[in-house]
């Protein structure tokens, strides 16, 4: 049987390599403070990063990247979820490379990713709007010809890192059609374009997510990405491919959280005996670890099929699903077992609370992947 | 990873193989049926079963991963798992009889057994000579099995044999009388719990040995009724009553105060030690899927109330997460605790489908009526089977075990 589950040596390795990174340059004060900053990251965290190459794993070879497998890039951000450490790695190394690579033409794929990989460019997408949904009906920004250029114009809402950003992939409409999903265009756009304002939205766990508005932003028609008004089909595949990498990160947060709940319930003493001899406390950690584990397994399987070319949808719209609300149920899980002390800000699985909650809906939430699921399993 | 399932045969395994076909071919007899429902296996149809248990034994197919010198196969896990796979497709498992005392005690044996023991028990179970009913369970001894009342104890006249008086229920399966049992008895009333208990491999036809069937309505573990293979499912169950029962001190496996040692070896096999079961097809739910996609009275069901469709997403998402686990459990990558998380997980999912196909199917999931039962039937049994999830540890011991496991329980 071909059946083999366990990491390669080379995967062993950079997993290995990440949690020695998340451990030694951000430990718990680092993680907090980072979460609270606009960028996420800080200029040595960001030179480390990239010194071990991290913004170009999955980038091909002959863009200046590692080449390395969906696989590899979910490893990394398994380990990297155990922080679970922000900044825009996730936005700009994998969904950011992934529709350049789906999107872009020949011409901006030697342009951008490269940059990409060295961490001089780094990229956010900027997709949903006041009317919230992952749908491309919902896509009202427009993108109008002028002189040979385009002039764009709208309000993006709930845009990830995008004060770590340099350059933001705007979806834009640039043709009424029947169709929604046609007449969409996909742009780079640089964030120090006039017109362009950036605002974070407050609440804790909203995390670093950001309103974006376009006030008649001047973009050269060279960056354009990929033809006029086919944006749409790009973008999916792109999304499509990066949801599981985003399903390691909160697989790995899982996981931490739940060794977090072990250890604490081993440890507190209630009634003179370790609050994880109490049944109704080993409910919960087992639960958890259901969760946990259902994130990780539907996450893998669905890398595997993408990087072995076999139809993935099931696979990913299962991934997201389960990892999203595994992450919340655990963090939740978890408050019920750490009580009063995890609800303070400088408890770690306050973090994982923060970005679970954040996560959940990006790149859709569950119910909108169980939707699709839906339709896939009864048409 | 590489998560295929697909299995690329060598040379001599694709020879293996067609040796399989071929013998199978020859000796599994045409009209051998496969009910799902293990209460419809007929005793003629049980009595055949049997007999190709005794052929596929004496190839050494039968227990094919032992050792050859006890009546085992000695064969690896790539040739196991092809001899399992072309029974599957004949819809057999093995043994393709209930045997839970064979399948559970044997590697008690093994464990616990000296080496004359090994080779007195063991090759009557793997030749198929034997069929054996485990019997552990008490009235007073449910969950809590170290609670045994059945009483052996050495008698008085003549010290070789221990005189048993007590009785077991929910045990054994299909027809009796089996050929022998693998008993838990308390050997001494005044010894600590744990070190008070001894583990026999006793014949069946003893006289005092009474066996009464029970009327229950439970086909199954739904994990057993819903694979491809369902004659290892017990629907059976019976009571054994022991009265002034002599066995012969030669009939003890391993010490005298080692019953529950011995127990421990079959429970952890049961409770899914070792990687846990086969990676198993869910027919049931393959067919609801169907359901929802061919039925047109099941898909207007479907449209005309969109929260239904969330029902048939938590069947799928659920049978994913069971394969998932099984899946990682037979590649060897799980932590300690994934034996009992499987069991726990696919218990939990059974009783909840029961819930969800009836939902999704109506009345038309409890009937397996010719005419208006669905897919042969099938969800009728599964119905019934998602209720049923006693045998092998309740969910609530599962969860003792797997927090054990996880080292927060005791």
């Amino acid at each position: 049987m071909s059946l083999a589950l366990r990491l390669t040596e080379s995967e062993e390795m950079l997993k290995k390599t990440a949690l020695d990174f998340v451990r030694r340059d951000a430990p718990k004060e680092v993680i907090q403070d980072l979460q609270e900053s606009d960028t996420g990251y800080t200029e040595e965290l960001w030179r480390k990063v990239v010194e071990m190459g991290w913004p170009g794993l999955i980038v091909p070879e002959q863009y200046g990247g590692f080449g390395n497998s969906l696989t590899s890039a979910g490893v990394l951000f398994e380990a990297l979820g155990t922080g679970p450490l922000p900044g825009p790695y996730f936005s700009s190394g994998i969904l950011g490379s992934l529709i350049i690579l789906e999107a872009g033409t020949e011409e901006q794929k030697q342009r951008i990713l490269p940059a990409i990989a060295k961490g001089e460019q780094i990229l956010t997408l900027a997709l949903t709007e006041p009317g919230y949904s992952w749908e491309p009906g919902a896509v009202q920004t427009t993108a109008e010809s002028k002189n040979g250029d385009f002039v764009l114009d709208g309000l993006k809402l709930f845009t990830m890192d995008a004060q770590a950003a340099t350059h933001f992939i705007v979806v834009a409409r640039t043709g009424k059609r029947a169709d929604t999903a046609r007449g969409i265009s996909l742009f780079l756009v640089d964030r120090e374009s006039d017109g362009l304002s950036v605002r974070r939205l407050p609440g804790f766990l909203a995390g670093r997510t950001f309103e974006v508005k376009l006030d008649s932003v001047k973009v050269p028609r060279a960056d354009m990405l990929g033809d006029m008004d086919e944006g749409w089909q790009a973008l999916e595949q792109g999304i499509a491919k990066s949801i599981p990498v985003l399903c390691a990160y909160k697989a790995g947060g899982c996981q931490a959280v739940v060794e977090m709940a072990l250890e604490y319930s081993r440890l507190r003493i209630q009634f003179g005996t370790a609050i994880g001899r109490f049944q109704r406390v080993q409910d919960m950690i087992i639960e958890m670890v259901d969760h946990s584990d259902a994130a990780r397994w539907t996450t893998y399987e669905s890398l595997w099929k993408l990087d072995t070319q076999r139809s993935a949808a099931e696979s990913v719209h299962l991934a997201k699903a389960v990892s999203s609300e595994a992450y919340w149920q655990v963090c939740s899980l978890a408050h019920r077992v750490f009580s009063g002390i995890s609800y303070s800000k400088e408890h770690p699985v306050s973090f994982h609370t923060r970005a679970s909650r954040s996560l959940y809906n990006y790149l859709g939430e569950p119910s909108y992947h169980r939707q699709q699921l839906a339709r896939l399993l009864t048409l | 990873m590489d998560f295929s399932l697909e299995f690329e045969y060598t040379k001599e395994q694709e020879r293996f193989a067609e040796e399989v076909r071929d013998w199978l071919d020859e000796n599994v007899p045409k009209d051998l049926a496969s009910p799902r429902d293990p209460l419809k296996v007929s005793y003629e149809q049980w009595q055949r079963r049997r007999e190709l248990g005794r052929k596929l034994g004496k190839k050494g197919w039968l227990y094919p991963g032992y050792p050859r010198e006890y009546g085992g196969g000695g064969m690896d896990a790539d040739h196991r798992f092809i001899l399992i796979q072309e029974l599957a497709k004949r819809h057999l498992g093995l043994p393709p009889y209930h045997d839970a005392g064979g399948t559970l005690g044997a590697p008690a044996i093994v464990a616990c057994g000296t080496e004359e023991q090994k080779k007195r028990l063991l090759p009557p179970i793997f030749t198929g000579e034997a069929c054996t009913w485990q019997l552990f369970t008490e009235p007073e001894a449910g969950t809590d099995e170290a609670n045994q009342q059945t009483n052996a104890l050495r008698f008085v006249r003549d010290k070789d044999y221990f005189i048993i008086n007590g009785g077991k229920i929910f045990v054994g399966g299909m027809y009796a009388p089996p050929d022998q049992f693998l008993l838990l008895t308390r050997s001494d009333v005044e010894a600590p719990r744990h070190q008070n208990l001894a583990m026999f491999i006793a014949p069946a036809n003893l006289p005092g040995i009474t066996i009464i069937p029970l009327d229950l309505f439970i086909p199954a573990m739904f994990t057993l009724i819903s694979g491809e293979t369902v004659d290892s499912a017990d629907g059976v169950k019976y009571q054994v009553f022991f009265d002034d029962v002599r066995i012969h001190e030669s009939c003890l496996i391993g010490g005298e105060r080692d019953g529950w040692r011995v127990a421990n070896a079959t429970l952890e096999v049961e409770h899914g030690a070792g990687g846990g079961r086969w990676i198993r097809r869910n027919i049931v739910v393959e067919k609801l899927l169907d359901q929802c996609k061919s039925n047109p009275n099941v898909v207007k069901r479907l449209r005309e109330n969109p929260q239904l469709l969330d029902t048939v997403v938590d069947i799928y998402i659920g049978a994913q997460i069971e394969r998932l686990f099984a899946m990682r459990n037979s590649s060897g990558v799980g932590a300690p605790y994934a034996g009992p998380q499987l069991e726990l997980y696919s218990k939990n999912y059974g009783v909840r489908l029961t819930a969800d196909i009836a939902k999704v199917l109506g009345p038309y999931a409890l009937t397996d009526d010719g005419e208006w039962g669905l897919d042969e039937g099938i969800f009728e049994v599964a119905e019934r089977g998602g209720i049923c999830i006693a045998p092998g540890g309740t969910p609530e011991a599962l969860k003792i075990i797997m927090s054990r496991a996880l080292a927060i329980g005791r």
